[in-house]
């Protein structure tokens, strides 16, 4: 893209501007940085236009150039465009060396190996000092503001770099007596100050020689890079907050010599002898930089910042006034006596209510006084209280009236409920009582809230206040009871404002909160109404309804029944009775729920209450409980719609979970008239109310029923469970497991259990009533039976070392019917629904027996193989 | 001590947004250093238009603003200051410094040098003091001298190059902006040495010291007020409730303890009341004051009730007789709130004209520059209202039913209420040169409110007091 014209530049900038990341992702994105570095070169461009585009890459390095190779380039080409400016005055000049600083900071590409870091660093020092950094670098009546602006970058560096100037405090400090612009270079050397004591005490090493002049280097020599190479995390705070920062070690590790602490001391007293002539927000860094770089210091005497409080007592300039707090936090006793204390408090107070500062002061100041750095605090750190010194006399004037604006009331009446709860006794000479005029006040507050129409501000700042007073004061009746009266007066005057009751009950305490309830059921039950006050009724009645339920309760909901007339109202009474059945129900509801399923006109309306009135008659109180009750998984969800839903859908539904037990089958000795599967159980969780559901695939067995099991526990020893099969074909099967069952919190879960292996020998059972003494008669008849229809054959069966007894007994042993042991077996077994299997095992060799076979089902040959075949091996 | 990000957004309620950013500055290389102090805390700098949205949000400046959101107006969210948490994109951005002065809101974000979790106390955090001086002198440079929307446009397109030099990196140098607009004039002026930060320049013209005492009345027992090198008349009330301009060097104790705390006695300190100080080129305010005049100006009564369908009121008013009947103008203002306009009215008044604003329900009383000599004036009548028009009348949330106030207006030349005067004589300059000395004083009403008598008005503690 070629050259812009100005008007392209502003549109440009404009887009970009209204939108970074919408420009960036656009296509003309990737231009932006080259663009706009060479139209800095364009001599077709003003200055000011010039100016505007070095703004830019002052706010959004990082969109320009993301990374350090591209801020290194663009750093570079910054700093020789500084270069190729024409001796004459430019505004260029201080944007350009502002851009180069920012650049390299926020690309992370300051470092002593990037060429661009090595041109700027000792362009700026020299600068700073004031000399001559080289030909046609500005005219002289630019040097003085390029001085300020270099001081500046250096201590942007600083900052993020703490310990980079280090070897250039003793120059630094020169400097500072001598001519150039005060500001700048007292709050670089101040900061260089403090960053060398805090690096120094780090690195346990003394202060050397580093307040002493050191010979100033153009090559770069006098720059630390230690610090500055490790990682972010040395970045250390300028103004450190209370009281975290109390708790750190402070500069314990400095043990100046006496000569280094003079110079300290001189070097410190310099900088606050001339700190007037700095603007007050400049003072301000100063004496806060200052105050905790000195504090702990051995040998620095915190009384060097003595003759500075007067004049800054004075003003009631807010950072002027907060950096002496945060002296006083630094030093407590050691500069502050308990009546420069009570001077400060008085100050502050003061300064919280003049009429001459702005209201945001004000608020600040009132915070202030609430989290006073006393001297010998009394009460819990970071609670707010009132400081002990502000006696009743100083409270007087800060007491809130409805004239306030609403922050500086609450501000205000927090102070006063202070005072109201530190003694219940000492007000009682005081006319008027403040707690009398706590009550006043808050009855006015609801008077300004039931107003018909009156703002939502006042509303907020009427239940604000509440909450303050029930908050603080919770423990007192004589001002609970009024309190509650009041709410009452101002719920029956606008019941509009149900949304906040119900919130007020969410976040106060019991001592409000049970007899608030008690006075809006009243309050409800006592006055049904219609239209907006009865939506209003159901949404109060839906918090303070209890379970036991009142007759009045359901006779009130009876009769707003009938005004129900659209689904968000019988919505709002069906919530009203699910919470009553959610505190125990009672004897009406189940009636009174009967009804609605049959009188709402919804279908909706009637399909909850129906479900409503099941889920009362058939569940049992806790079980109803969890089953209505908000979920543990809720998710933060900002409509309440939603987040009661997801708890009645996760309590309700189903959940899908992993298996709270393990199946296994066992060997069984098979008996009745059925084969029976007995199942091991192994417990992974609790689990209540179990249901095993099993499915045989294909339709081999008739389908099986389920079993139950009330309570099974991890570690407590479980019964075998035995399920009858009911094969329709003698044959194997997959069977497929399912449990049912609900957990210790109420949740009903669905697993799917791994499936069970059903084998050929599971279905075995014996020939029941075979005739004592006529075995071998039975036998051979049955064996006879089998042919024509059915089959006969031979199969080898292989005997492991045990030979052919241990074999039998150990697999076929209530089958036998005829036995001649160790040789000779006649076996029998009954396969259900009407299959027989006879084998006859003679003759066995050392490493097997020929086994011949009959069966009546042709389908179980292929069976019968493979188990005989297999038997040594099981 | 710095400041991450700062904005100015113009409030323009009844736009489909309420709002534009005017200006926005972001500083990336405080925002780099609170990615790293506020480790897993941290919450970026959200663009303009998210965090408008979420400004105008948290400061129920929205047009559909009147329903109860618990997550902003919840009974325990109590925010007693101006700094306020915005919730954008999921998380909150704390801690931002807002208000909301003449349709602009100003807001900026300072730097707190630690975890957010748990947050600090606002004492502890420098930026919210600075925070609060930068936008304070953002509200100046806009609207000091400034009279129309071009005007305003006009300083708002030279913000950016001003916060290059008042606050290149985010740490504000000087909150007085218009001393960064000067500097970029005087850069070519070799300076001597020692030029205070806050002096932009040297001082070219005629020395001229210009003193002006305004004295402000109320009538609820603070009175605020401006002054200089100060004495009293030896009946004259005390000065208290001292704040002096930063350039102010050195002040006397009693000057510093003399507060309208404490009960008056014949011991307080009643002056002179020395100021010494190195003026800045500005005009400037070199202190205020308060004081607890035994007497108001101005004593009367208001009587206002309601009979059955109109309002029958009687004002009464009366100067003292130690006031100055020279008024530059004085009137009384009897405002009727949360009712209909006016659609009757008898009235009769004894001195004066009576202008009546029917649509707004307000009543102006125009006593003019003389009090009769019988020093008392009377107005009586009544007054009958029509049906309430929608949002077109007064709402006023503290005047409900007989609750009632007649405001008066006043302005005196010449005079101040406490007798506090600046002498020329006793000016002592040290420089070389006689400069003109020049000195004025008047007394202008503040907050000077009437209650109807026949109603509860709202109370101050303090006036309770016996």
């Amino acid at each position: 893209m070629g050259p812009l014209s100005r008007e392209a530049w502003a549109q440009r900038l404009g887009a970009f501007r209204m939108s970074p990341s919408t420009f960036m992702a656009g296509a003309e994105s990737e231009d932006l940085g080259r663009d706009l570095l060479s139209d800095l070169r364009n001599e077709k461009l003003s200055e000011p236009t010039k100016v505007s585009l070095l703004a830019l890459s002052l706010e959004y390095p990082d969109k320009l150039w993301p990374d350090a190779l591209a801020a290194e380039a663009a750093a570079t080409f910054l700093l020789d465009t500084l270069l190729l400016l024409p001796p004459r005055p430019s505004a260029l000049r201080r944007p350009l060396l502002l851009a180069a600083t920012t650049t390299l900071l926020v690309g992370g590409a300051l470092s002593p190996t990037s060429g661009a870091s090595c041109r700027l660093l000792p362009l700026l020092l020299g600068l700073a000092l004031g000399r001559d950094v080289g030909r046609g670098f500005g005219p002289t009546s630019e040097q003085r503001l390029l001085q300020a602006t270099a001081c500046e970058c250096l201590r942007e560096l600083e900052s993020c770099k703490p310990g980079l100037l280090r070897g250039s405090l003793g120059l630094l400090r020169s400097l500072s007596g001598q001519a150039g612009p005060i500001q700048p270079l007292s709050m670089l050397l101040a900061l260089v100050l403090r960053n060398t004591l805090v690096v120094q005490s780090r690195s346990g090493a003394g202060l050397q020689d580093l307040l002493v002049a050191g010979v100033f280097s153009p090559g770069g020599g006098s720059w630390d890079w230690t610090l500055a190479e490790e990682a972010d995390d040395q970045l250390l705070p300028q103004t450190p907050s209370w009281p975290a920062a109390e708790k750190e070690p402070g500069l314990a590790g400095l043990e100046p010599s006496p000569e280094e602490a003079r110079e300290l001391r001189a070097a410190v007293a310099q900088l606050l002898d001339t700190s007037y002539l700095l603007t007050t927000v400049a003072q301000a860094q100063l004496l806060w930089l200052l105050g905790w770089a000195l504090r702990g210091l051995r040998g620095q005497s915190p009384v060097i910042f003595k003759p500075q409080l007067a004049r800054l007592l004075g003003t009631a300039q807010v950072t002027l006034l907060h950096s002496v707090l945060a002296l006083k936090a630094a030093f407590g006793e050691a500069l502050f006596t308990a009546q420069d204390e009570a001077l400060l408090l008085r100050r502050l107070t003061l300064a919280a209510q003049h009429p001459a500062l702005p209201s945001p002061t004000h608020l600040f100041y009132l915070h202030c006084l609430l989290s006073f750095p006393e001297n010998s605090p009394l009460g819990l750190e970071g609670e707010e209280a009132a400081p002990l010194l502000l006696g009743h006399q100083l409270c007087r004037s800060l007491m809130p009236d409805l004239l306030n604006d609403p922050m500086a009331f609450l501000a205000r009446l927090h102070l006063l409920c202070l005072l109201c709860a530190e003694d219940e006794e000492q007000e009682k000479g005081q006319v008027p009582s403040p707690r009398q005029y706590l009550l006043e006040l808050l009855a006015g507050l609801r008077q300004r809230a039931a107003l018909d129409g009156s703002p939502q501000d006042l509303a907020t700042l009427c239940f604000q206040a509440s909450y303050l007073v029930a908050s603080c004061l919770a423990m007192q009746p004589s001002v609970v009871k009024p309190l509650i009266h009041g709410l009452s007066q101002l719920y029956r005057a606008r019941p509009l404002l149900a949304p906040r009751f119900v919130d007020l009950l969410d976040r106060v305490g019991p001592e409000l909160g049970r007899p608030l309830k008690e006075v809006l059921w009243q309050e409800v039950v006592t006055r049904p109404g219609k239209g907006e006050a009865l939506c209003c009724h159901l949404q109060i009645l839906e918090k303070v309804a209890e379970g036991g339920a009142h007759r009045a309760t359901l006779n009130f909901l009876q009769a707003a029944a009938i005004h129900c007339t659209d689904w968000g109202r019988q919505q709002a009474l069906l919530r009203v009775c699910q919470a009553l059945l959610r505190t125990g129900g009672g004897d009406g509801l189940a009636d009174l729920l009967q009804g609605l399923a049959r009188q709402l006109e919804d279908p909706d309306g009637r399909d909850h209450a129906r479900l409503y009135y099941s889920l009362l008659v058939h569940l049992a109180g806790p079980k109803l409980r969890v089953a209505l009750g908000p979920s543990l998984a809720t998710p933060a969800l900002a409509s309440s719609l939603v987040a009661e839903n997801q708890g009645f859908v996760a309590t309700l539904m189903v959940q899908e979970t992993p298996p709270p037990i393990r199946l296994s089958v066992e060997p069984h000795r098979a008996k009745g008239p059925l084969p029976m599967l007995q199942l091991q159980v192994e417990v992974l969780d609790p689990a209540y109310s179990l249901e095993l559901r099993f499915c045989v695939q294909g339709q081999l067995y008739a389908p099986l029923k389920a079993i139950h099991i009330p309570c099974l526990c991890p570690g407590r020893p479980a019964h075998p469970l035995y399920l009858p099969l009911q094969p329709r074909r003698p044959a194997p099967a997959q069977l497929h497991v399912q449990a049912l069952y609900t957990t210790p919190t109420g949740l009903t879960c669905h697993a799917h259990l791994p499936p069970l292996t059903v084998n050929f020998a599971n279905l075995f059972l014996p020939f029941p009533q075979i005739p004592k003494g006529s075995e071998r008669d039975f036998f051979e008849r049955l064996w006879d039976s089998c042919l024509p229809k059915g089959v006969e054959s031979c199969v080898w069966c292989p005997l492991g070392p045990q030979g052919l007894e241990a074999l039998v007994s150990h697999h076929l042993e209530p089958f036998v019917v005829v036995a001649q042991p160790p040789t000779s077996y006649h076996i029998a077994i009954c396969l259900p629904p009407d299959s027989m299997l006879l084998l006859r095992l003679e003759a066995a060799q050392v490493d097997g027996v020929p086994v011949v076979l009959r069966t009546n089902d042709w389908d179980l040959l292929p069976l019968a193989g493979d188990y005989i075949r297999g038997l040594a091996a099981c | 001590m710095a400041q991450r990000a700062v904005w100015l957004v113009r409030h323009e309620p009844g736009t489909p947004v309420c709002g534009t950013v005017r200006f926005s500055r972001r500083f990336p290389t405080v925002e780099k250093r609170a990615k790293v102090f506020n480790g897993a805390s941290y919450v970026p700098i959200p663009e303009d238009g998210p965090f408008l949205k979420a400004l105008l949000f948290e400061l129920r400046l929205l047009d559909n603003d009147k329903v109860f959101v618990e997550s902003r107006d919840s009974c325990s969210r109590i925010n007693k200051t101006s700094v306020y948490g915005l919730s954008v994109g999921g998380e909150e951005l704390w801690p931002v410094v807002a208000f909301l002065k003449n349709g602009m809101i100003y807001a900026c974000v300072p730097l707190v040098e630690q975890t957010l979790s748990p947050r600090p106390a606002l004492i502890s955090i420098s930026g919210i003091s600075q925070g609060l001086e930068f936008l304070f002198g953002m509200q100046d440079f806009l609207y000091s001298s400034q009279k129309n929307d071009t005007e305003l446009n006009t300083k708002l397109s030279q913000l950016p190059d001003l916060l290059l030099q008042a606050c290149p990196f985010g740490t504000l140098l000087d909150a007085n902006l218009q001393n960064s607009l000067d500097n970029i004039g005087f850069a070519s002026v070799t300076q001597p040495q020692k030029q205070p930060a806050w002096k932009a320049g040297t001082y070219k013209g005629k020395p001229q010291i210009s003193i002006s005492i305004t004295e402000k009345c109320d009538l609820e027992g603070i009175m605020p007020n401006v002054t200089i090198s100060l004495n009293l008349p030896t009946n004259g009330s005390p000065l208290q409730d001292i704040l002096v301009h930063p350039c102010v060097t050195s002040l006397d104790s009693a000057i510093l303890t003399s507060s309208s705390l404490d009960t008056m006695d014949d011991s307080a300190f009643s002056g002179p009341y020395k100021f010494p100080f190195t003026p800045p080129l500005e005009s400037f305010s070199l202190c205020y004051y308060t004081s607890q005049v035994p007497v108001p100006p101005i004593l009367g009564f208001y009587q206002m009730k309601e009979e059955e369908v109109q309002l029958k009121i009687l004002v009464n008013l009366k100067l003292h007789e130690s006031v100055k009947n020279n008024f530059e103008f004085c009137e009384a203002h009897i405002p009727f709130f949360n009712r209909g306009p006016i659609t009757h009215l008898e009235c009769k008044v004894s001195f004066g004209q009576l202008e009546v604003f029917r649509e707004k329900s307000l009543l102006v009383w125009i006593i003019g520059q003389k009090f009769p000599k019988s020093m008392e004036i009377s107005l009586s009548g009544t007054v009958t209202f029509g049906v309430k028009g929608h949002n077109k009348q007064p709402f006023d949330q503290i005047c409900i039913g007989s609750t009632a106030y007649v405001k008066l207006h006043f302005r005196i030349l010449d005079y101040t209420l406490t007798g506090c005067y600046a002498d020329q004589h006793s000016v002592q300059v040290f420089a070389s040169g006689k400069p003109k000395i020049s000195t004025n004083r008047k007394l202008i009403s503040s907050d000077y409110y009437i209650w109807n008598s026949k109603a509860p008005a709202p109370v101050t503690y303090i006036s309770l007091l016996p």
